[in-house]
């Protein structure tokens, strides 16, 4: 699980608990101009990850950590597939963000707000 | 973004927009459009950055090639636009009636974009009527608002 806010001109995305062992990661901050867009998407999960490295992968227990898919970097942290959130980027490591939050439809409207109106 | 996308974007708008009108904005899931519109969810995200990018993107390119311009559509200045109904296809305003149904309370793009096919859409059936009417365009769009009254009577089954 994952909270993300937003502060100034930044998205941060604090990884909770014990999936910060597995995801390599507790904190991203993306400056809101490289953020594109927001969308909640259970189906992302069933698709073809690509290949892992670092961070742990048990399908159907939990998706986190980096995987890279087409010559791209894509962050994970899933356990929970209805409740992810897919947040796409430019310009930064990670082309795109897969994460479960606790309110999918809320985070997405708070991100494509800020994301629009910036 | 100068790279190739390695897809038409004009027939995956116009396939978006078909999506969007038969299972309204909420309920169309990216699995619905990836499937519908044959593309890689990498790529649906990496063109459109969210499911909403595809959404006002396909929108704002239905207003552009089917209200507003182009065969069929309204244009400014026709002469027989307000006679016939102004739209040659009534069904060409469904997805102004899912955008300003689902998305026009929350989202200030998708109100721009409906109020000003709205806008154009009322010039042009004035531009029809033998005495052209108010030219104050913070009016409302009555007779184009009325257009979209007769389609959702229209679809009533």
């Amino acid at each position: 699980m994952a909270t993300i806010l937003i502060e100034g001109q930044n998205l941060t995305i604090e990884v909770e608990g014990l999936d910060k062992l597995w995801a390599l990661k507790s904190r991203l901050t993306i400056p809101l101009a490289h953020v594109r867009g927001a969308t909640a998407d259970p189906g992302i999960v069933d698709e073809p990850k690509g290949w892992r490295g670092p961070g742990a992968h048990i399908p159907g227990v939990i998706v986190a950590g980096t995987f890279h898919q087409d010559g791209k970097k894509v962050f994970w942290d899933v356990h929970d597939k209805t409740k992810a959130v897919v947040i796409e980027l430019k310009d930064e490591t990670y082309q795109r963000l897969v994460v479960e939050v606790a309110d999918p439809r809320a985070t997405v409207e708070v991100i494509e707000r800020a994301v629009s109106e910036r | 973004m100068g790279r190739p996308r390695g897809f038409r974007e004009e027939v995956v708008l116009e396939s978006a927009a078909e999506a969007f009108v038969h299972g309204g904005y909420e309920a169309t899931s990216v699995d619905d459009l990836v499937q519908r519109l044959g593309l890689h969810r990498g790529s649906l995200y990496q063109a459109f950055g969210s499911k909403r990018g595809l959404f006002l993107a396909a929108l704002r390119h239905h207003i552009r090639t089917k209200l507003t311009a182009g065969p069929g559509s309204l244009r400014p200045g026709g002469s027989t636009a307000f006679q016939v109904g102004a739209v040659a296809d009534s069904s060409r305003l469904d997805l102004l009636l899912v955008a300003a149904l689902e998305r026009g309370h929350s989202d200030a793009e998708v109100a721009v974009a409906v109020r000003g096919a709205l806008t154009d859409l009322e010039q042009a059936i004035d531009s029809d009527l033998p005495v052209p009417r108010s030219t104050d365009t913070s009016a409302r769009p009555v007779r184009a608002l009325g257009l979209l009254a007769d389609r959702l009577y229209e679809r009533l089954i």
